[in-house]
């Protein structure tokens, strides 16, 4: 394996990392399970590409376009799951999903089928980043950055209403948090940030096609937020970096990518459905405990 | 002045009458709900808290005549109003302290300051702690809730509403599956409470523990308010026991 | 009579539809769960269907083969992974559908299985006419999908209307702790429903691979999401509602096509009628509370 093969796959990796903890703010946080995620990768990735190749503006243009047209479709998007939950809003999320790359497929602006190609490097202050460690810099510091608003939205009072909502929301209604506008906060955060990633994953493929978002993108994502650990911010990142880089390890489970997916979720959900390291985990129970000195529940637990 | 006034309230769940033209009025007092079972005391209080809208009547709050019923239930927590429920509903991923903090001045909708704000400052610790120990929950500060035992849950509740700092609490059956030790400690809470100056209205099916407890009693019966008056009044009201032994 | 013929195929459409979701309903009613990986069991019915045709050369065999196979193949999803996560909270069977559902779907397209490609199921309408009236016209094979669907749909309904199975995936799917307390044996119930869910999912698969004549491992997908569709609009776990809301997809997506045209392709439709559906009338067009 070159060197460079490795920096493509950690580049992926790095903007999967950011997918993964900008799906578990509305599905981990807000407890909104969303089956379509990988729309607002590729509502970010196709509003920087039209910008980038129909109208030639320059990057930090259609990166900062990409995030906030992704984010605002997001909150519409997000209007549905104020009058259903659970199972009804994966249907929706599902529907959303398909109906946005249906648009990318059948509507000529966006290039149908055949995609938009040539989608130039990103140049920021007259550097260009053309793939390699400079790209592998700019997705790793948007990595960091979705680290750091996720870690900091854990903090704010939107955080703790997100939890309370998640929990129980007559409960929430009585401490006074309305739902409706937190949720759809949530989705549309969750989509800015996806938007961001589908900026730097259209730039850094130089090309976008509608089948790059399709439901089963979806499910990859979800899973990586569920085998880490729902609703923890390890949790997304841990399941990111694993389900990226196994496949790439290994040749027979390239082939099997999908099976091996499929697998994991039931097998998650059947043993460990807070995931490998939720906060409930055998591993992060045994690794905290193996860690001395780290401060743990343990010891605040009932008597 | 009347802190809540029921007007000729009556609902119907679809074709089933859940509540007939009730109509009471508290102040100054711990206000007891009692009746049997299905008497209707929980759509009640859905309704005062503003979680159903009344099919007919008006709920009055306080001396701005707000009617409830206009209202969502996240917005009548802004009125002073705070509830618990008949079945427990703790936040059960969160800790005890964060609990309570969530009764603490969260924003009603993601304002600025939802949004920049952190919620554990020095100053919300405080004010969580001193509902902790009014409420003898301090041990437990950092136990997930869900871990915590039926009697402790319902405590946390009432910790949580009251972090809301409510001018009337509405308490739901909060004795239910305690033993009557912790029964006789959460009398002492809500009395605590109330010489501190909130009201309190308590849905309660265990007569000796409202008896005890409430100044006034309100008896419902198949959504009908058959008596009110002073414990001993409601006690010896025949049709108060007509309907405790037709359930028998 | 253009309108009666378009109709009429719109009626045919729906047969399919209708198996589909009512296997679906079946297995709703009773577990609360989405199973998405209904999709696979249709599949695999179809597959399964094609196999035998290939070996015996008889429509009706391949049909029973087909529905028993996708019937044990149901049953065997429930007891290995949903009969563990009955009481777990509702994400959490969801999600092992989905993860079923993608395990399925990939095992499916490798080659020792159906391999990525399609394949054709040449049955001709076993031996039915054609019927050539003044008002509409109907293939061997429309009529095949119309009476096959007609007789499952009567077996179905003296199955759940006159037999104790029937009345208890009725009790099952109305309180399902309740059930229990009165003595139904749960699991039983759930597994039995699950079968015959999944048998008559197996059976739209036939049919669907018999009437296009193409058999393919993702055939499935498109299938079972309208499947969902179907029940949300019939208010979930209501068989008759299911019914309905299958005539009236077939019916619009029909008339859709002629008009709109190829702005969307004739599946979005029915996303689109979900999404509105869940945000305007998220009990159903019979709207149950």
């Amino acid at each position: 394996m070159s060197s460079g093969y490795i920096v493509t796959i950690l580049t992926f990796v790095a903007i999967y990392i950011s997918l993964a903890l900008s799906l578990n703010i509305l599905t981990g946080y807000a407890g909104q399970i969303s089956l379509g995620h990988a729309a607002f990768l590729g509502i970010g990735a196709y509003t920087s590409a039209v910008l980038a190749v129909h109208y030639g503006l320059p990057f930090w243009v259609d990166f900062l376009a990409a995030v906030v047209v992704t984010g605002m479709i997001g909150t519409i998007l997000g209007l549905p799951s104020l009058r259903v939950r659970h199972d009804f809003l994966v249907l929706a999320t599902m529907g959303v999903n398909f109906v946005v790359v249906s648009v990318f497929k059948y509507v000529d602006f966006f290039g149908g089928a055949m995609g938009l190609v040539n989608i130039p490097a990103p140049t920021i202050l007259g550097l260009t980043f053309r793939g390699g460690a400079p790209y592998l810099t700019l997705t790793a510091i948007y990595a960091l950055l979705t680290l750091a608003v996720c870690w900091y939205l854990s903090k704010t009072w939107s955080g703790l209403a997100f939890h309370a909502i998640r929990n129980d929301e007559d409960a929430a209604a009585s401490v006074g948090v309305g739902s409706a506008r937190y949720k759809i906060y949530a989705f549309g955060i969750s989509a800015a940030l996806a938007g961001g990633a589908g900026s730097l994953y259209a730039h850094f493929l130089g090309s976008v096609f509608p089948d790059n978002f399709v439901f089963v993108e979806s499910i990859g994502m979800l899973s990586m937020v569920i085998f880490g650990g729902i609703g923890t911010l390890r949790g997304p990142i841990i399941g990111a970096i694993f389900l990226r880089l196994m496949p790439e390890m290994f040749r027979f489970i390239q082939d099997y990518r999908f099976t091996l997916y499929g697998a994991l979720l039931v097998l998650m959900m059947l043993f460990q459905p807070m995931g490998l390291l939720g906060k409930d985990s055998w591993l992060w129970k045994f690794s905290t405990r193996v860690w001395p000195g780290y401060r743990t529940s343990k010891r605040e637990e009932m008597p | 002045m009347t802190l809540l006034e029921v007007k000729h309230i009556s609902h119907w769940f679809g074709g089933l009458q859940a509540l007939k033209d009730v109509s009471f009025q508290t102040q100054n007092e711990i206000l007891g709900l009692i009746g049997p079972n299905g008497a209707g005391k929980t759509t009640l209080f859905n309704i005062i808290s503003g979680f159903i809208t009344p099919t007919k009547g008006e709920v009055i709050y306080g001396g701005q005549r707000i009617r409830i019923h206009h209202l969502r239930p996240y917005q009548t927590v802004r009125l002073g109003m705070a509830r618990t429920f008949q079945i427990v509903k703790p936040f059960a991923t969160l800790t005890v302290e964060e609990n309570v903090l969530t009764g603490l001045g969260m924003p009603f909708y993601p304002t600025s300051k939802a949004l920049v704000q952190r919620y554990k400052t020095a100053s919300n610790m405080e004010k969580v702690e001193e509902i902790l120990t009014t409420t003898h929950l301090i041990e437990y500060r950092n136990s997930p809730a869900a871990k915590l035992p039926i009697g402790l849950q319902r405590r946390l509740e009432i910790a949580r509403a009251l972090a809301t700092g409510p001018k009337l609490l509405l308490l739901d059956e909060p004795a239910a599956g305690l033993v009557s030790q912790e029964a006789t400690e959460l009398s002492d809470l809500i009395l605590n409470l109330f010489h501190q100056g909130i009201q309190i209205i308590v849905i309660e099916h265990n007569m000796r523990f409202a008896m005890n407890l409430c100044q006034r009693i309100v008896v419902l019966n198949q959504g009908e308010m058959i008596a009110q008056g002073t414990p001993s009044e409601v006690q010896n009201n025949e049709k108060v026991i007509n309907a405790y032994l037709g359930q028998e | 009579m253009l309108i009666l013929q378009n109709l009429s195929d719109a009626l045919i459409l729906a047969c399919t539809y209708i198996l589909m979701a009512a296997g679906l309903t079946m297995v709703y009613g009773v577990l609360k769960v989405l199973h998405i990986a209904h999709a696979s069991v249709y599949t695999v019915g179809a597959f399964i269907g094609v196999l035998i045709y290939s070996w015996v050369g008889n429509f009706w065999l391949a049909l029973l083969g087909a529905m028993l196979t996708s019937g044990v193949f149901g049953v065997l999803i429930y007891r290995s992974t949903y009969f563990y996560l009955l009481n777990a909270p509702r994400t959490v069977p969801l999600i092992a559908s989905v993860g079923m559902f993608v395990m399925f779907t990939d095992l499916l397209q490798k080659n020792f299985l159906m391999g990525p490609y399609q394949r054709a199921f040449p049955a001709a309408g076993a031996g039915l006419p054609a019927i050539q009236t003044t008002w509409l016209s109907l293939t061997p094979k429309q009529l095949l999908i119309l009476l096959v669907t007609l007789g499952l749909l009567v077996m179905l309904y003296f199955l759940l209307t006159r037999t104790r199975l029937g009345l208890s995936w009725q009790a099952a799917s109305m309180d399902r702790e309740m059930a229990a307390a009165v003595g139904i044996n749960l699991n039983r119930s759930i597994a039995a429903n699950f079968f015959l869910g999944s048998a008559l999912a197996g059976a739209a698969g036939v049919l669907v691979g018999v009437y296009n004549n193409s058999v393919f491992a993702t055939m499935g997908d498109l299938p079972s999401y309208k499947a969902f569709i179907i029940i949300v609009l019939g208010g979930m776990g209501s068989l008759p509602g299911a019914i309905l809301a299958s005539l009236l997809l077939a019916i619009v997506e029909n008339f859709m096509v002629a008009s709109i045209g190829y702005v969307l392709p004739r599946d979005s439709i029915a996303f689109l009628v979900l999404i509105l559906m869940l945000m305007f009338r998220p009990n159903g067009l019979l709207g149950r509370e």
